[in-house]
Formats: C-alpha cells, structure tokens, sequence
C-alpha cells in the first residue's frame, strides 16, 4: 500500500508525475471523494434530528459525528499520500462494465415492479448472461427455464407465494 | 420431564415426519446455499403454508431448514465469499481463502462437520437444560442485555481490519442504518422519510444480500468471462472418513464456540451471527499461531460454523419458555408454533410434550443428518452448480436475490433498498472498508440503545441504574477485558511479529 | 382522449362486473389483508375465522389470508382502506391501535374509511407484579403509588396501545403515578416482569394465561369473569371499575354494497354462536367476543375518542 517496497527509481518517477497533476488529481482520488461524500451526507443527516428529543437523537447524532470526525480523519490521510505522490488504487479495471452491470440490475428491479416477475426475469437471466459474455443460446435458454421452473414449482405453486404481477397492469 | 422426552420419540421417528425432516434439511442446505435466500425469508414463507400440516410435520420443516441452512450459507461463503446467511459472514474470513488456495472441499467438510456438533450440542441444551437455561435469560434485563450488546460490538474492535479510521467509518454506518425506523421508547420516526416500510427499520437480511451479494456479482460480471483455471477451481474433495482426523485437533474450538454458540443463543435478541463472530475471535485470541487466520485457517471455519449452529436450538429456549426469540429465524419460528396453537410458557411443555419434545428431538436429529446430507452429495452437486460459466451464475444470483429480498415482507421497496445498499457495498469493498462491522453494528446498535434507553426508563434516567448488580458489573469486567487485554498483551508481547493479522 | 374513454370503458365493464358479482358473492376468493406477519396474534385469528366464515357465506366460497405486515399493522390496514369496496378486500382491524395511529402519525386512513363488519377478539388487559414485588393486591398497588409517585416501575409493549390507555386508566381513577417502561411487545415486557426488572406489567390475558404460576395477576379489565380464564378475578370484583382491552377484528373498504354487507355480517353473526369456532380461538389463545356492524362501529367510536382525549392530555411522543 505505502509502495515502501518500490524501487526507488519508480518510485521517484511517481512523485515526478504527481507534482505535474497534483493540484488537479487530489481532489479527485476515490479515498478524498468518499471522505467528502460521507462528510456531506452525515451533515444532512444531521438536520433532522433537532426535530427530535434528545435522548433519540443521542446515538443517530454521536454516528453522524462520529462519521464525520472519522471522514475527516480518512482525508488527511489521503491528502498525506497524495502529498507524498503516492497514486490512488483504481476502483475498478472496467467501469463501464460496472456500471452496465448496476445498470441491468436496477433496470430487472424496475421491470419486475412495472411489468412483472415473470416476464421480467424470463427476459433478464438471458439478457445478463449473454451481454457479459455467456453466449451459448442451448445454455441460455435451459438456464432460463431451469430457473423460472424452479422459481414457480417452489415458491407459486409449492407456497403459494406471489410475486409482483406489474404495477402497470393493476390499473 | 425425562420421561416425556422418551415418549415423544416414537413420534419423531414415524414416516411422515421424519420425512419432514430430511426434507426440511435438504431445502435448508439449498436455501442457504443460494446467495440472497435466507433461512428466515424460508421460514417465513413456509409458516402460513404449515397451517394446514400436522404439526411435527411443520415443525420437522423448520427444524430442518434452520439446521440446515445455517449450514448451507458455508457454501457459498467458503465458494464465492458471499454468506448465504447473515451467520457466515465470519465463515467467509477463512473459507474463502482456504478455496482460493485449492483446499475449498477441505473447508466445506470443516464447516459441515462443525455445523454438526454445534447443532447437537445445542440441541442437548434445549432438550435436557431448558428450564434452567431460560432462568439463566431472566437475570438479564434491559441493563444486561445493554452490556452484552456493548460486548458484542467491542468485538468489532477485531474487525476492523488493516485500516481502523476505516473499519470505524463501517461501525458507524452499521450502527446509524440500525437506528432508521421508529423511536424505541416513543415510536417517532427517525429518518423514514414518511415511508411506512421503513417504520420498523431495515431488516438485516436487506442489508446483507446488498452489501455481500452484490459485489460480487457485479464482480463475476466485470470479470471477462476467461478467467478460472487456477486452484480455486478444484474442490480437493476427500472422502470425509479421510479428512476427519484432521479435523480431531479442532475439539477446544469446538467446546469453546459451542458453549459461545448457546450462551448467546438464550440471550433474547442477539443472534447467529453475533455468536460466530465472538466465537470466531475467541477462537483466534486463543490459538497459538494468531497469524494464519484470515489467510485460510481451517479452525476459524470451525469457530464461527460450531457457534452459529449451536444457537439454532438455543435460540428456542427463550422463544418456548418466554415467548422471546433468540434470533430472528426463532422469531419467524415462534410464529409457527403460534400456528399450531403452541403457546409459549412454561405450561407449553405440560400441555403439549409429545410436540415439544418431539420438536428437540428433530433439532438433534437434523443435527446428525446435516452430516449425512450435507456430507459429499450436497456439497458436491452445490459446488458443481456455483462453477456454472460466471456471467450465467451471476444472472441466476441476481434473481434469487430479488427473490429473498421480496419474500421477507413483500414490498418492492425492500429491494430497491437492497440495490442501494448494494451500491454502498460495491463502493466500500472496492475501497477497503470493511463490511462486518456493518453487519455486528446493525444488529447490535439499535439493540443496545434500546436497552440502555429501557433501562434508564426503570432507573427513572438514573445512569447508576446499569451498574447496579452482580450481573451487569461481570458484564462490564469482561468487556474492559476485552478492550484492555488485548492492549496489554500488545505492549508486553510485541517482540513477535506484527501480531494478529487482520485481514478480515 | 383515448385513455378517458379506456377508462370509461374500464368503468362500465367493472361496474357490469359487479352488478353480476353481487348476484351470487362471493364468486371469487375473498382476501383477508393482515397487517402483521404470519404467526401473529392477527394473523392466527384470522387463520382461524377464516374456514368458518367460508362455511357460513356458503357455494364455495374461500378465503385467502394475505400477510401485509409492518408499521404495527399501519401497511396492511391502509391498503385495506384504499382497496375496492367489492367485498373481495377485506382486512383485520386492531383497537385502540389503529385508531392511535391516525392520531400519533400521518396515516392515510380515518375511521370513516371502513365498513365495520365484526370485532371477533376482546383480550382484555390484566395487571401483573412480579413475584418478588410483594404488590400481590390491587390495593397494595395502588397505597404503594400513592405513597411513592413514580417508583413503581411499568412493564409494557408500547406507548399509544392498550396496555398504555389502560394505565392512563388507571392513574386518573386512583390519583397515582407509575413510571412507564415500553418494551418491543409484550413477551420481553412479560421476561423483564418474571426476572423482577420491573415491579408492575400491563398485559393482556391470553399473554398470562400460561404464566400464572410465574406471576401474581392482581386482576382482570372485564365487567365479567372471562371464559377464557374464569379463577381470575375482574376489577370491578375489587372495587376498581377498570375495563380495558385489545380488539382485533375484521372490516371492509368503506361504500361495500348493501347486500354483500349483509352477507357477511350474517356470517359473522352465526361465527359467533360457534362452539367448534370458540373451541378452536381458545385454543389458540384468543379470548372471542363477537361484536358486529353498528356496534363495532359504535365501538371504534368510543376508543377513538379515549385514544384522542388521552393523546391531547398526555402525548406519547
């Protein structure tokens, strides 16, 4: 982590790099960014409870403090190592693979609530897979009726449970 | 009494309902096998069904699905690091090294055989000491059961991991979430935005498929699909006659995490995975080399799997004698008993001992038989079904999390806020923060401010009210221990090394 | 334009529909929304009405219990609330609480809301002291408040219920003054009561019934001895004219067409003539007291107005 066990020449043309970029990118590493995000939100957070009395706000508000003294603490830090030109870890390799993925998530979480468990997810297994690669259509389609099988044997038929039937059908 | 538990037998052992029993194991392995299914979300569902059953059959389900499925979360935490239940959260510390390093067959038998004993000793207790133990759960009121939940979150202090401003930034978080929903005492809301679903605050099921199924699911999607030919895919599955000598050396950890295991297990409230993670850190702070846990200690799959099985029994030694759950899959449990008419109370066990007995004896039977069934074949055919290609794998994983979000209570709203706290998750795994004091604060901060809050109320805003007796006094020694003694140790000791390596 | 005359369509086609489904209701399953999870006191009532209600409405009709649980019951109640008055929605009802709710939070329901069909459950309260309290009287209780305001510590399962309405009771009729301790529901308010945490506790019968021997029950608030435990004494009995409880029955949307209310009450007032039905609520520890129509509503009325007139006096929160 402290890049100690560099060798110097990398190591000095680390802080070569970062002496040109170092205004611009020490705001922008991902530990400074977090620490400034949680500061922010705890401080929100921290308005409602005057409304409340205050034995409830006791533990609500000792968090939020907490939180942001310990924000802060992580942002020393990181200003530290950014002063001493050490570069910040990447968060991720592929970050639009990321993203695609959060956003193929939330989109099955809308479908299901708007259009259906079932459409929806005999629709999304195959759509996931295929788009991150699995691209085998036999595979694909046995996947899918494996689990939507499963998913009605066991928990419509089986329990009786119900799943969302789409909110844009009830009306 | 012992008479009653002998004439219950005969029952337990009948067709229908040992049926029952195997088959309430099996779908307990499964269901904590699968990322985002959890033994209460199971229970939870199967209860209105049981309606209609005779009751050793319902009873025999869920006994057999919380046996196993506390098993079952070691799969895919030892697997893909992602704790089928909240109480495998500490498996994961060990297992998941232990499968990258090629040994996963080695540490699924652990946990399988550990899950075991910790089942039938807690089944013992509740059958044979019951009534003792549950006068043992009277002598704690709000001041002690305020001082057990400080305790357990001083154990995150083992959980914070390299980092500790970053291990404490979690325990805040963790212990903020716990306070969303209404007011304790006064029933205000706090931070609910004016959502009803929320008035009763964020179930820690919702906050556990978020913060460990998500990432890695995001995780095995990122991945390009190549990947996976080094060790963690072989199994390294041995016969389990093999292995088991091996695992004779584990006896102290055993003992110890059992009677960790059924000591919380009667305390109202705390939980499995509260007993694995104190069983887990004992278990280390007490072994001779302190350094090989987190990188693949197979005794610390041991710990936290004996504990979190040995609180399934004891965690019904409340819930029958005092109507209060030990843990939230007793509580969803309680409701099936309710179901059949059983009522909890002393009387309980007068009225109606063919059933109750009958019951503990399916929690020793589904103890053994998680050996059997959860042995090879299950744990085979699992490990088989979490190396399907990895973009498959993660579309499956992301229903099933849907599924067990939904399940719990029914609003959409509960998995929207799954996603959200999946964003977090992604967010701190990828920064180094570390996710167990999440878990320990959610399920204990609010539990603890409740009781101080409860105890001030009976101290009439007194603070001298939580030092008042023996018990709360012992409780606090040993929490100072706790935090000292390590301390001490440190100063004194640090000649070796750079001491216990942290990487939880 | 389009989507209006859909809607009209819509309309006329659900208004045929239910003119066709009042000929013969029920002609469909009926729902029964319970606002806790299952296992609950509730939802066990409900569970258990319900084959009964289905033999009573007759030509196969089923019932099918739905557990919406959350915010004490505030989730299922208002979906009970916003739901088509057909007869096909109905939903347990739990007093005083839900009519607390509409007065210690915004809730999107008043008592207008519902067609009030039965009142199937009255548990009534009971007080209780701990074994090593030596308050094993009523009067002893009430000397000993009077002579230390505020010592005697309360055990209950929250603010704005009926253990609370029945304390507040308690103190305007005898001048004294507890120190109210509310816990998550009763149980651990009951394991706090027998590991002597707690002096006094307000409970409900059916949560003591099992408990006699751990506990001295110093009275019943019911005008007669209750079926359900007859070797407790009441208050009135005593001399303390205390009458308090939990309710819990079932209502309908408001505006439920005349003849499916009809139905139905008729099949609540035949469920409570029932030896098999009362057999099987004791059983399940739910003392019956069927109240319908007009005088569950009548009865609603009432602990609203002591909800709303001990909210203005003294708020919980």
């Amino acid at each position: 982590m402290r890049g100690i066990s560099l060798p110097r020449t990398i190591s000095i043309r680390h802080e070569a790099e970062a002496m040109s970029n170092n205004h611009r990118n020490r705001l922008i590493r991902p530990e400074t960014l977090t620490a400034l995000g949680i500061v922010a939100v705890a401080t929100a957070f921290l308005v409602p409870t005057a409304s409340l009395k205050p034995i409830s706000a006791l533990l609500p508000a000792a968090m939020l403090v907490g939180l942001i003294i310990l924000s802060v603490a992580l942002l020393i830090d990181d200003q530290r190592k950014a002063t001493a030109g050490e570069e910040p870890k990447p968060m991720t390799s592929a970050p639009k693979r990321v993203l695609g993925a959060f956003g193929l998530i939330l989109g099955y979480a809308l479908a299901v609530d708007f259009i259906g468990f079932y459409v929806s997810t005999a629709i999304a297994v195959p759509l996931v897979a295929y788009a991150f690669g699995y691209r085998n259509p036999l595979g694909l389609a046995i996947a899918t009726a494996i689990v939507l099988g499963a998913i009605f044997m066991i928990f419509d038929f089986g329990m009786s449970q119900d799943f969302p039937a789409g909110r844009l059908w009830e009306n | 009494m012992y008479s009653d538990l002998l004439h219950a037998l005969p029952n337990v052992v009948a067709f229908a309902n040992f049926a029952a029993l195997v088959i309430g194991v099996l779908a307990g392995i499964v269901v904590g096998a699968m990322p985002g299914l959890s033994a209460t979300m199971a229970i939870s569902v199967l209860v209105p069904f049981t309606f209609g059953l005779d009751p050793l059959v319902a009873l025999g389900l869920m006994a057999g699905i919380y046996n196993g499925a506390m098993y079952g979360g070691a799969i895919p935490a030892v697997l893909l690091r992602i704790p089928g239940t909240p109480a495998a959260v500490a498996t994961t510390f060990d297992g998941y090294p232990m499968a990258q390093k090629g040994e996963g067959g080695f540490a699924l038998q652990v946990a399988v055989v550990s899950s075991s004993i910790g089942g039938i000793a807690s089944a013992f207790a509740l059958m044979l000491l019951a009534p003792p133990l549950s006068k043992v759960t009277l002598l704690f009121g709000p001041s002690e059961v305020f001082w057990v939940a400080v305790f357990g979150l001083c154990s995150i202090i083992f959980l914070l991991g390299g980092n500790p401003v970053k291990g404490l930034i979690s325990a805040c978080f963790g212990v903020f979430v716990s306070v969303v929903g209404s007011d304790p005492i006064f029933g205000t809301d706090r931070y609910t935005f004016g959502q009803l679903e929320l008035l009763d605050g964020i179930h820690i099921v919702i906050l556990l498929v978020g913060l460990y199924a998500l990432p890695p699911v995001i995780d095995l999607l990122e991945t390009p699909l190549k990947t996976d030919t080094s060790n963690s895919d072989k199994l390294g599955t041995e016969p389990i006659w093999r292995t088991l000598p091996r695992m004779l050396r584990f006896w102290k950890t055993w003992l110890r995490s059992a009677a960790i295991g059924i000591w919380i297990g009667i305390l109202p409230g705390a939980g499995g995975s509260m007993a694995a993670f104190m069983s887990y850190n004992e278990a280390r702070r007490t072994s001779k080399t302190p350094n090989t846990w987190g990188n693949g200690e197979p005794e610390g799959i041991a710990a936290s799997e004996t504990a979190n099985n040995a609180d399934t029994a004891s965690a019904l030694i409340p819930a029958l004698t005092l109507g209060i759950p030990g843990t939230a899959v007793a509580a969803v449990m309680l409701g099936g008993l309710l179901v059949h008419g059983l009522q909890p109370g002393p009387m309980l066990f007068r009225d109606n001992p063919d059933i109750v007995f009958g019951f503990m004896w399916q929690f020793l039977f589904g103890a053994i038989l998680l050996v059997f069934l959860g042995g090879s074949l299950a744990t085979n055919s699992f490990a088989k079904l979490l190396k399907l290609p990895r973009p498959l794998l993660g579309s499956v994983i992301i229903v099933l999390m849907l599924i067990g979000v939904y399940s719990i209570h029914g609003p959409m709203f509960d998995v929207y806020l799954m996603l959200g706290f999946g964003a977090v998750g992604y967010l701190m795994d990828k920064l180094k923060f570390p996710l167990p004091p999440v878990v320990l604060g959610l399920i204990l901060g609010s539990f603890a401010e409740e009781n101080l809050r409860l105890a001030l109320r009976i101290g009439r805003g007194d603070w001298s009210v939580l030092f008042a007796n023996t018990t709360s006094q012992i409780l606090v020694l040993m929490t100072v221990a706790v935090i000292v003694g390590p301390i001490i140790k440190r100063r004194y000791f640090n000649k070796s090394a750079n001491g216990p390596d942290e990487k939880a | 334009m389009k989507t209006t005359m859909k809607c009209a369509a819509l309309a006329g086609v659900m208004i045929l529909a239910g003119g066709m489904a009042l000929a013969e209701y029920p002609e469909k399953p009926i729902q029964v929304i319970v606002g806790y999870s299952a296992g609950g006191g509730t939802d066990v009532m409900a569970r258990t009405t319900a084959p009964f209600i289905e033999k009573y409405l007759g030509e196969g009709a089923s019932i099918v219990v739905k557990n919406m649980p959350g915010a004490s019951g505030q989730i299922g109640i208002t979906e009970v609330a916003n739901s088509d008055p057909d007869g096909y929605t109905l939903g347990t009802f739990n007093l005083p609480g839900m009519m607390a709710r509409t007065l210690d939070r915004q809730a999107d329901y008043d008592r207008d809301s519902f067609t009030y069909l039965a009142n199937v459950v009255n548990d009534p309260n009971v007080i209780v002291t701990s074994k090593n309290s030596g308050l094993d009287t009523i009067d002893k209780l009430i000397a000993e408040a009077k002579e230390n305001p505020g010592a005697i510590t309360v055990g209950m399962s929250s603010l704005g219920g009926d253990d609370h309405f029945m304390l507040i009771k308690l103190q305007n009729m005898t001048e004294t003054e507890f120190t109210i301790v509310p816990f998550k529901g009763s149980a651990p308010a009951r394991t706090a009561l027998m590991g002597g945490h707690v002096a006094m506790g307000i409970l409900n019968i059916s949560e003591v019934a099992n408990f006699q021997e751990e506990l001295n029950v110093l009275g019943v608030a019911l005008a007669e001895r209750s079926d359900f435990a007859p070797d407790l004494p009441t208050f009135a009995e005593q001399g303390v004219d205390l009458i308090n409880g939990s309710m819990r029955g079932v209502v309908a949307p408001a505006g439920l067409p005349e003849d499916v209310e009809a139905k139905l009450l008729d099949a609540f007032t035949q469920l409570a003539e029932d030896p098999e039905f009362i057999a099987a609520m004791k059983a399940t520890a739910n003392p019956v007291e069927v109240v319908t129509g007009a005088d569950f509503k009548a009865l609603t009325g009432d602990l609203y107005d002591l909800a709303k007139e001990v909210w203005e006096t003294t708020p919980w929160n």
